[in-house]
Parts: C-alpha cells; sequence; structure tokens
C-alpha cells in the first residue's frame, strides 16, 4: 500500500518549512566566518543597517550569552568572542527579501584576528594543538563521565567486554589495520529551514526542518529563554532527515529577529551553507588491533575510533555526546575480549552530527575489510573465516544486550546464494566482495494519544512527524490491525503540544518504540469501546465481541457502530480516550543482520570502477509495509554506494571546497547498480507483529564490500574512502611497478 | 544577486547598440544557465543584462555550401534532436546530448556556451575539432574567427565587450571520416568531464593511411586544447597501437590541467594520454566503416 | 527597476510585477502562492525546481521571472484536473516512488513530460531523461517502476 501522505506530496499540496506563507513575512540571512580559528575584534554594522529593506541587524552583543546543543550546550548563537569553524555564523540581518538581506550583508564590516587552528583530529589530541573550547568542562549537560586529559578530546567512551589482555595472551597472531573516512553529508535535497512568528500575546509559533519536534522546543525554551508552554511548534512536512535535522539551526536566529521587528521570520540555509555549515558524517579513523589463535579464532579486538567533531559537539544527541556506532568495532563476530575506546575530538572544521547509522559506516568499513586482509594471511577462505567466527546465541554484544535468535549465518548464506560467489571466476579485472553488518533495535521514549471521534474513526496524535520513512503509514497499519478496522478509518496526525518529552524519529526506534506504545494505547481504547458498548447495549461487558467494526452482544445481536459508541463516551460526557508513553532504555535481546555481497569491474587504465550486481540481505520479522520497507532498503543502499565510490565533502585547511551539489556529487539514476533483495523472514522480531528493524541496514556495509570486491579484482587494498577511479590508478600503476 | 536594469531588444541592431553604449558594464544573456549562477553567487556584478529572449533570426539551423550555419540562440536540446545535425553531423548531435542534464539542454545555447568558455565544457571541443568558425558583430561591423583562435583563457574569449556572437560555421566533414567525442565521467554520470576528447580523422579510402586528423580536449587547460604536434604524427600513417601511444605521449605534453572536483591535475594528464588513445583508435574504426 | 510579465501558470493568466532580479521559482512559489515548486541546489542540479515552459522542462530556479512572460507554464499543481490525479502521480503512489516527496513535484512533472514525448520509454530513456531529478531516499528503484507503471494506465488528470 503507499503512504497516506502520497496524494499531498505528488500533487505539491504538502507543506514543507519554507512553504510556510505568513502576512508581513521578512527573510534572515547570516554572515558566516571565513577564518577557522579567530578572535572577533570588531563588527561595523552601521552601513547595514541602513540600507534600503533591512528591518534588524544582530550580532552576539544583542543576543543573551547562551549556548546550545543538541546535548552538550557548547555552541553559540551567534560567535561570541570568537569563530572556530570556517561558516560559523557571525551576525543576521532581516529584510524584505533574500535580495535586500544578500546586500545588506556585503556591506558588514568585521575585523577578525587570526588564531592558530588545527583541522586534523589526531593533530588535535597533541598536546602542542590549540584548545578550542578550554572551559568545556563547565558546559552544561557535558557529561563528566565520559571527560578525558587528552587535549581537545570533549568524550572519551569505552566498551569493554572480557579482559583485554587476556584475549591477547591467548592469540598467536596479531594484526593491526587502520582505515580513515571522510566527511560526508546527508544530502536531503531540503535545505533546513526556520519561521519563528510571535502572536500579540507572546505565544511564540515555529515552524522548523526537525524530526523530534518535542526535544526541540525543550531546547528552543533553553536557548531563548521563554517557557515551553508559551512555545508552539507547527509541524511542517520535513524534506529527509537522515539523521542531520535534530537540531534548532537558525531558529533562535528567527526567534531574535522577530522579537527586535515584529514581523514573522523565515531563514532558508542555501546548499552552499549545508554544505559549508551543516552537520555531516564525523571524519572517522579506526585503528583495528586483532588478536587471532592458531585455528583462526578471532579471541581479541582492541580499537581505537576517533571522531572528528568539527569546532562544536552541539550536533550529537546521545548522552555520552560521543558516536554510538563506534561499540560495533568488533562486529559481528563472538570475539570474547574486546575494548573499544571512542574518541570525540574538537577541531577547526565544520561541526559533525549524526547520519543514518552514525559510526557504523566507518567501522564496518574498517572490520569487514580487515577480516578479509585476515583471512587471506592466514591461508584462509573470506567466507569460512567470518563463518567460525560469527556471533551465536548466547554471546554479547559490546553495549548491547546477550544474544538471541542470532541469523547472522543465515543472512550470508542467503546473500552468497542470490550472487555470483561460487561461480569460477570469468575475466580478469572482476571481482566479488562481501560484507555483514548489524544493529540493535533502537530504544527511547515514544508517546501517542489515541481517540475515537464522533465519526467513527480512531485519531492517532503522535509527536513524530513524517520525514519521509513512512512512519506515520506504519503506525496507521498497526492501529488498523490490533483494532481489526479498515486502513481508512485510522488517521494518524502529528501534534506535540500535548506530549512532554519524545525521542522523535531515528534510530531505528520508530516502529519498535512507537508501534509498540500505539498497539498498546489501541489495545486499552478497544477496552475502552467494548465497554461503553455494553453499558449502551444494557449487557455485562464480558457479553460484547468486536466484530465487523461494530460493538455486537453475542446473543441478542444487537449492535453498535462505533460512531454510536462515540456517542456514548465514557461516562456519556467526554470522549474515548486513551494517552500512553512507554519508555525503553534497554532494547530486546535482538539484533538484526545485513550482508551484503558486491561484484565490480576495474577498469585497469583509468581505475574507473563498474559495479555490475548488488546483493543485499536481510534478516526481518514480519513485514508491516512491503513497499516502505524496501524503500528503506533500496535508498539506504544507494547511500551505502556513495560513502564507498563517490562522495566526500572535500576540506582543506578547515575549507570545504565541494559548496554545492554539481561538486558535491550525489548517485543520480544512471549511477545506480542492478540489485537484488533477499529478505530471510521468520515471524520472530519484538516489534508489534514480530516486526524489526530496517531504517540504518542497509548502507552499513557497502563501503567494505566494495572494497573488498576491488582487491579480489585488482589485488589493491584501500585503507580509506571513497574509493574513486583516481585513487585505484595509482595504486594500479603502483602495484605494476609504474607500468602503464 | 545584485540589481540590474534589464532590456529586451527584438532586433541585433538594437542589442549591438545597447553593447556599444555599456560594454563592460553589461552582460549578455541567452539561456541563462551559466549566467544566473554567477549572478546568485555574485561572481559577476553587472548594471545592465541585455536578453536576447527577443531576438529572431538567430535560432536557426541551415545548410549551405558545404557548411552548417548554426544560430547562436539554437538550444542544445534543438543540436541535440535536429535530423538535420543528426544527418550532416552526428558527432555534434551526440555531443550536445552529452550535456548535463535536460533541463539545461533546453535552455543552453550554442553562442552562449561558447562566450561563457569553460574549458570544461563539451560542446566547444567537438566544434573545434570540425573547425567551426564563429561570427561576431558589433556596431562597427562583423568578423570571423575560426574556433581554435577564440579562446584565450579560463571564461576568457577574444569578444569584446561591444561584440556578440551570432552564428557558428561548421563545414561537413569530408567524406571518408570518422569522429567521435568521448566524455571521461570517472564518478558520476552527470557532471563535467574529468577529460573530454573530440577526434576526427579523414582516411584515404583504399590505402587507409590517415590523410588528416584533429585532436581537441576539454578540461586539461585553461581552453579547448588542439594539439597540433599530435595530429601531425598521425599525418600519412597507418593505425597502429605504438602510433596512437606516441600520438597520447605528444597530447600529455601539451595538457597543463588544474586540480578540482572532477580530478587532480595529474590524473588528469594521465587520462588525457588514456582517452586520446580511445577516441583516435574509435574515430578510425568509425571511417574505416563509413559507407563511401 | 521592475517590470510587468504576464504568465499563463497551469492555465490561468497571472499579471505580476517583479523586480528584474527576481527569480522564476521565487515569482512562482513567494508572488503567486505557488509552493509546490521546491528549491533544493540553487544551482539547477537536483532538479527540484523543475516546471514546464511551453511543455519543456527546465529549471526555475536558474531562470529570471522575466523569461516567462508570456509563456506558459506548468507547475506541479497543474497536473492534476478536477481533483483526478494525473497517470504519473497515481503510479508514484502506487509503486512507492516518494517516501519525503521533497523531491517529488520535480520528478512527476519531468516524468509526465517524458511521457507526453515518449509514451513507452525503455528503462534506459527513463535513466537518460531523469538523470537530472535527484532523490535521497528511495535508491531510483521505485522510481523507475512508478514511471514505467504509469505508462499502463489510463492518462487520468488530462
Amino acid at each position: 500500500m503507499g503512504r497516506i501522505e502520497g496524494p499531498a506530496k505528488v500533487t505539491g499540496e504538502a507543506k514543507y518549512t519554507a512553504d510556510v506563507l505568513l502576512p508581513g513575512m521578512i527573510w534572515g540571512k547570516v554572515l558566516r566566518s571565513p577564518l577557522p580559528h579567530a578572535k572577533i575584534v570588531s563588527i561595523d554594522t552601521q552601513e547595514a543597517e541602513q540600507m534600503p529593506g533591512i528591518l534588524a541587524v544582530l550580532t552576539a552583543k544583542d543576543l543573551p550569552d547562551l549556548l546550545t546543543g543538541r546535548l552538550v550546550y557548547d555552541m553559540p548563537v551567534l560567535a561570541i568572542d570568537r569563530v572556530r569553524f570556517i561558516g560559523e555564523k557571525v551576525a543576521v540581518v532581516a529584510a524584505e527579501d533574500p535580495d535586500m538581506a544578500e546586500d545588506a550583508l556585503a556591506s558588514i564590516d568585521v575585523e577578525y584576528e587570526e588564531m592558530p587552528a588545527v583541522f586534523d583530529a589526531h593533530e588535535a589530541m597533541k598536546s602542542e594543538a590549540p584548545l578550542l573550547h578550554p572551559d568545556y568542562r563547565s558546559y552544561a549537560h557535558a557529561p563528566q563521565k565520559f571527560f578525558s586529559d587528552i587535549p581537545n578530546v570533549h568524550s572519551h567512551v569505552t566498551w569493554e567486554l572480557g579482559d583485554i589482555d587476556k584475549g591477547f595472551a591467548l592469540a598467536k597472531r596479531v594484526f593491526e589495520h587502520t582505515f580513515n573516512t571522510p566527511a560526508v553529508h546527508q544530502g536531503y535535497i531540503e535545505p533546513h529551514a526556520s519561521v519563528v512568528a510571535i502572536d500579540p500575546d507572546g505565544r511564540v509559533n515555529v515552524w522548523i526542518s526537525n524530526k523530534m519536534p518535542v526535544r526541540a522546543r525543550e531546547l528552543l525554551a533553553d536557548v531563548i529563554e521563554i517557557p515551553e508552554e508559551r512555545i508552539v511548534v507547527h509541524l511542517s512536512q520535513i524534506g529527509a532527515d537522515f539523521g542531520g535535522k535534530g537540531s534548532l539551526m537558525d531558529a533562535p536566529l528567527c526567534y531574535h529577529l522577530a522579537k527586535r521587528t515584529g514581523r514573522p521570520v523565515k531563514m532558508v540555509m542555501t546548499y552552499t551553507e549545508e554544505l559549508m555549515a551543516g552537520n555531516p558524517r564525523h571524519p572517522t579513523s579506526i585503528f583495528l588491533r586483532t588478536g587471532v589463535t592458531e585455528e583462526g579464532q578471532i579471541v581479541a579486538r582492541q580499537a581505537k575510533v576517533v571522531f572528528n567533531s568539527g569546532a562544536y559537539a552541539a550536533f550529537k544527541p546521545v548522552p555520552f555526546v560521543n558516536i554510538p556506532g563506534a561499540k560495533d568495532a568488533a562486529g559481528v563476530y563472538g570475539t570474547p575480549h574486546i575494548r573499544i575506546d571512542a574518541y570525540s575530538v574538537y577541531a577547526n572544521c565544520v561541526p559533525s552530527g549524526h547520519f543514518r547509522a552514525p559510526g557504523d559506516l566507518q567501522v564496518n568499513f574498517a572490520v569487514e575489510s580487515s577480516m578479509d586482509m585476515i583471512a587471506e594471511d592466514l591461508g584462509l577462505d573470506r567466507l569460512e573465516f567470518r563463518k567460525q567466527n560469527f556471533l551465536k546465541d548466547g554471546d554479547w554484544v559490546p553495549g548491547g544486550p546477550q544474544l538471541e535468535e542470532v541469523r547472522v549465518a543465515e543472512t550470508l548464506a542467503a546473500a552468497v546464494k542470490a550472487s555470483s560467489w561460487n561461480q569460477p571466476k570469468s575475466q580478469p579485472n572482476r571481482g566479488l566482495g562481501l560484507a555483514v553488518s548489524h544493529r540493535l533495535i533502537g530504544t527511547g521514549e515514544a508517546n501517542t494519544q489515541l481517540t475515537l471521534k464522533e465519526d467513527g474513526t480512531i485519531q492517532v496524535l503522535t509527536p513524530v512527524p513524517e520525514v519521509g520513512t513512512g512512519a506515520h503509514t506504519i503506525l496507521q497499519q498497526i492501529v488498523a490491525e490490533t483494532l481489526f478496522l479498515p486502513l481508512d478509518q485510522v488517521r494518524v496526525e502529528t501534534a506535540s503540544e500535548i506530549f512532554k518529552t519524545d525521542s522523535g524519529s531515528g534510530a531505528s526506534r520508530v516502529t519498535y518504540v512507537g508501534g509498540q506504545v500505539v498497539q498498546q494505547a489501541a489495545g486499552e481504547l478497544m477496552k475502552l469501546i467494548l465497554a461503553a458498548g455494553a453499558k449502551g447495549l444494557g449487557c455485562a461487558e464480558n457479553e460484547v465481541v468486536f466484530e465487523g467494526g461494530r460493538v455486537v452482544h453475542s446473543e441478542s445481536e444487537g449492535s453498535l457502530s462505533l460512531a454510536e459508541v462515540a456517542k456514548l463516551g465514557g461516562d456519556g460526557k467526554s470522549a474515548l480516550r486513551v494517552k500512553k508513553s512507554l519508555n525503553l532504555s534497554e532494547g530486546p535481546p535482538i539484533t538484526t543482520f545485513t550482508a551484503q555481497v558486491v561484484e565490480l569491474e576495474v577498469d585497469p587504465e583509468t581505475g574507473q570502477i563498474r559495479l555490475l550486481d548488488v546483493v543485499t540481505a536481510h534478516d526481518v520479522g514480519t513485514i508491516i509495509n512491503p513497499l516502505g520497507h524496501q524503500g528503506q532498503i533500496e535508498g539506504g543502499l544507494l547511500q551505502g554506494v556513495g560513502f564507498g565510490l563517490i562522495e566526500e565533502l572535500r576540506m582543506e585547511d578547515g575549507q570545504v571546497s565541494t559548496l554545492n551539489l554539481g561538486d558535491y556529487k550525489l548517485p543520480n539514476i544512471r549511477d545506480i547498480p542492478p540489485l537484488t533483495t533477499v529478505l530471510v523472514e521468520e515471524e520472530l522480531g519484538p516489534a508489534p507483529f514480530h516486526g524489526k528493524a530496517i531504517g540504518e541496514s542497509s548502507i552499513t556495509p557497502t563501503g567494505a564490500a566494495i572494497a573488498n570486491a576491488v582487491y579480489d579484482a585488482v589485488g589493491v587494498r584501500f585503507h580509506d574512502l571513497p574509493i574513486t577511479a583516481e585513487k585505484v590508478y595509482w595504486a594500479l600503476q603502483q602495484h605494476s611497478g609504474g607500468e602503464g | 544577486m545584485r540589481a540590474f536594469e534589464y532590456r529586451e531588444p527584438d532586433n541585433l541592431e538594437e542589442v549591438l547598440s545597447l553593447l556599444h553604449d555599456h560594454g563592460e558594464d553589461a552582460k549578455i544573456i541567452a539561456g541563462g544557465t551559466a549566467l544566473v549562477i554567477m549572478l546568485n553567487q555574485r561572481l559577476i556584478m553587472p548594471s545592465y543584462l541585455i536578453s536576447l529572449r527577443k531576438l529572431a533570426g538567430l535560432n536557426s539551423v541551415d545548410s549551405a555550401d558545404g557548411a552548417l550555419q548554426l544560430g547562436a540562440l539554437v538550444t542544445h536540446r534543438e543540436m541535440e534532436t535536429s535530423p538535420v545535425i543528426r544527418d550532416q553531423i552526428p558527432v555534434l548531435a551526440e555531443t550536445f546530448r552529452q550535456v548535463a542534464t535536460l533541463r539545461i539542454r533546453n535552455m543552453a545555447t550554442v553562442g552562449g556556451t561558447l562566450a561563457h568558455a569553460d574549458p570544461s565544457q563539451d560542446s566547444p571541443v567537438t566544434l573545434m575539432a570540425l573547425d567551426a568558425r564563429v561570427g561576431l558583430s558589433s556596431s562597427g561591423g562583423s568578423r570571423e574567427v575560426p574556433l581554435d583562435e577564440f579562446f584565450t583563457d579560463y571564461y576568457e574569449t577574444v569578444l569584446q565587450p561591444d561584440e556578440l556572437l551570432t552564428h557558428v560555421q561548421v563545414p561537413l566533414p569530408k567524406p571518408h571520416t570518422g569522429s567521435i567525442y568521448l566524455k571521461f565521467l570517472p564518478k558520476t554520470e552527470d557532471d563535467y568531464a574529468t577529460v573530454g576528447v573530440a577526434a576526427s580523422v579523414e582516411i584515404e579510402p583504399s590505402s587507409q593511411l590517415c590523410r588528416e586528423c584533429r585532436i581537441v580536449l576539454g578540461g586539461v587547460a585553461p581552453t579547448p586544447l588542439r594539439v597540433k604536434e599530435a595530429e601531425a604524427l598521425l599525418s600519412g600513417q597507418k593505425l597502429a597501437p605504438e602510433l596512437l601511444h606516441k600520438a597520447a605521449s605528444v597530447v600529455q605534453e601539451h595538457t597543463d590541467p588544474i586540480s578540482d572536483s572532477r580530478g587532480a591535475a595529474d590524473y588528469k594528464r594521465e587520462m588525457a594520454g588514456v582517452c586520446v588513445r580511445r577516441a583516435l583508435e574509435q574515430a578510425w574504426q568509425r571511417a574505416l566503416t563509413e559507407s563511401p | 527597476m521592475t517590470h510587468t510579465i504576464r504568465l499563463n501558470v497551469n492555465g490561468k493568466e497571472h499579471t505580476v510585477e517583479v523586480p528584474s532580479r527576481r527569480l522564476l521559482i521565487d515569482c512562482l512559489r513567494y508572488d503567486l502562492g505557488l509552493t509546490g515548486t521546491k528549491e533544493g541546489c540553487s544551482v539547477g542540479v537536483c532538479g527540484a525546481c523543475t516546471v514546464l515552459m511551453d511543455g519543456k522542462p527546465i529549471s526555475s530556479c536558474l531562470a529570471l521571472a522575466l523569461f516567462a512572460d508570456g509563456k506558459e507554464i506548468v507547475t506541479v499543481e497543474g497536473l492534476a484536473r478536477e481533483g483526478r490525479l494525473d497517470r504519473v502521480q497515481q503510479a508514484f503512489i502506487d509503486y512507492g516512488g516518494l517516501q519525503c516527496g521533497i523531491c517529488t513535484p520535480g520528478m512527476v512533472v519531468t516524468a509526465k513530460a517524458l511521457l507526453d514525448e515518449n509514451p513507452d520509454p525503455t528503462v534506459d530513456e527513463i535513466k537518460e531523461w531523469m538523470m537530472g531529478n535527484l532523490c535521497r531516499c528511495t535508491g531510483y528503484y521505485k522510481i523507475i517502476e512508478s514511471i514505467q507503471g504509469a505508462t499502463a494506465l489510463e492518462p487520468g488528470g488530462e
């Protein structure tokens, strides 16, 4: 079935934040720093203030000295006394139209005093590196437990299993490998936008491209110093998120401009601003040390994962302000002794944030590449080496539960079976590579309110906006199934004011936590319906059933429609309603596996890679919405291809050089590889109707599968991504001793 | 973008008169696909924008005296689909077809592309390999310039501030000539070429020796690069791998690429050699298999 | 300097006063309130801003509003007729050709122009025509299926 908001989207009726049009609305635009690290000596806005159509010009001195962030508050609304990255916001203007705003920006004069800057995370960790946030320990919500004495490291998290020293003592061979991945942008086609309009009574109306509106209201209240009850977050459609739209971005600035001018203010980032100052995937360096026994058993895995947080940590939402994907540094293998250290480091580049399966891609690229390398060194088949080390029921995973129902072997077998893996190698410069990953099912908080309306329909209120993943459709399906109703009798709407907190969309949690809360609420609502129906029919509750959309008295066969039950109400006056909240901090003892096989061909004269075939196999439970489920797989897979072959937010000395979509290339329709999806299904999932999670699966192992296939094709091993034709060409030149 | 005065003359004299009056302070806009980006980014800030939208007479494709005359306002999409072009100079239609995306091709013009003078563009490379000439007019008169004398540097041509490019003349290929435009795109199918090569080989049918050839490259120098030294190597020779390798080496020596998101300079230089070899090979094959 | 332009948008005549620097996309979205057309990249690459001008897909983010004077413009709002979706729109819903929907207006406008010119395109022809429309959510597979699916439906809308 198609998704419920489909008609509005295909006709252009669906409204996104930039589509909000209010009477008297004006435009805000920001001036950004051209330097990576500098003191602000002075800002002269006099000329700008006088220009035609300009209604306000603000700098930090016009705002309270407050910092903000998704968890730790370390980022100012406008740079206060210094700038820490090229692109940091320094001043903002409000004008009658965007062109006039731009005219004014050009006349603002900022005097800077340059400071030494550092761009590489490892360099930033050295004792002589300039410190970006000397006072970081005093920032609100900074997690003390994860502080570090290493310069510029604002968070150091460790995961351990067993005893790592004991593990290496058991190893016959020890391998060390290092890998690096760049910043990549989420590539959502809708840039960030926000609109703020302040009512005469002081109510602050906010429209924002943000997939966690309840949390957004909390954060906004803190940074603009207005109580939450006076803030209303209006929900627009979101033009995709992929983890990158969880912050306030320009909403606080819109508020201050609205307050100053008395007019509604809209700010829309240009795509250049997105590429310069969005919140891309963290550039990551992964060091792996692996201990293996004589028999090829991985007995110890030590990992040091260094994440370049950029100038601020403000875009990380997880309580330990680090990147959770680091905990998968032992991969899908039942390694008894593990120690993982993840460092999040400040440096003078664009602040990094979350992007679909944050940390998973980077770490999986390292882990699955090293598996092939170790297998080859030991003279073992790369498939068999993995199989003998796979996780099994009862194994623990770092940062996760003791697992049950582990189906990694079945998932990989399914991928291999659907590929050309077992066929004899046909042509030179062709290769096959595989990679396997897993993802625990997301936890968090979910809320809902279900109401039986007077027309007999069920209204489902959720604070989770539709970011494009089909979440609303899933919730609709779950409620409809639970209540034995046709889909069109259930309507899902977003509403944020009635809920106090919510984890929102993301982390592969919506179907699991969100699905459970609506399923439970629906069950409770059914009880209320039966009770009211029984009362209306003048019989006992145990004498009625729900059949054919009506409350039926099993003996007399008298019945009431839902509309009639609604009119009766709970106590004759108010609507039948259930409000429910679910907070799951612990996930089920289940993880979901993904296995991919990539077949490709390398043109040795140019280094160009052509993907011939991709198989992606997924270990799934019941699929609630097949069209939506497959859509998530396909979209994620192409993002994985982008990560492996094409995408790189190129930076030199903190300056992003790929500043529009003509230079930062996103895969297009002619770039797609032939794709086969294999679903390894069993009705075992823990989500409603035994569903599992799919949103952050297919993107993860593609990079490693490609790297492994390239090695298989031409014998060249890459330790960094993307694997471009240029890199392959030079590697082949070296490999063949410089022969053409 | 900065504010400007907009003019939309419907006759050539008025266009030229405006150019004469405002010269350096004015920019011509045709399809606008390159210009609007530059205006948006404030890379150029003219006081006057002279639009050719209403100008009649510059948007046709005519065949006369052994040449095609292309009006400057013919769009890429028209070049791609024109039966006359596809029949008489198919390599030209093939080249225009590979430019950017459909939307751009619906607006971008033959003349606008030449005047923009970005050496990574596709059509100037093929046009130069076909010995095209451009017609330039000003209120003081007209002149014709061979395309390989037209470009002077990145985004710079011999066009004077008061001149308008009005048409492009392309001689029909001689018999027994094979031509190809090879666009090397290592990263994604929608991009400027990392290296573009237009190769044209005319052979003597009985001996199969090369009479004349043209080798022009895009993306490897400040302007489209024609390498006469390499062309001379092929003259009077038979198609052979060593010959193509030698020609490729000579071409490489003449390249002067810059590093950008399409590739580092040294990679572009290497690929220039590879692509020249491949293009010459394919052009020669086309010449050999062409029906008499 | 402002100009008065007359443009026919989705069959309706409009007279608008615009400064010379006004882009067509801003004229459609803000002067005419037709926010169905979206702005993504602002450099004519992503295709979210696609409209038809005299039947041809163009990037409205690269066109001055003045270019549309005297022209017929079709935006996504003009595809459905009397509440009936065009077959391309219906197919995108049925075949999962959309997720977040931000690229969808540009996609359906471009796809409709394709089927108007080539009613039964091959997969390669679909890919070549649609190459300038970027989507980050779907991976394009279901967009291709949607367009193929549309060819089997009755034209609908008009």
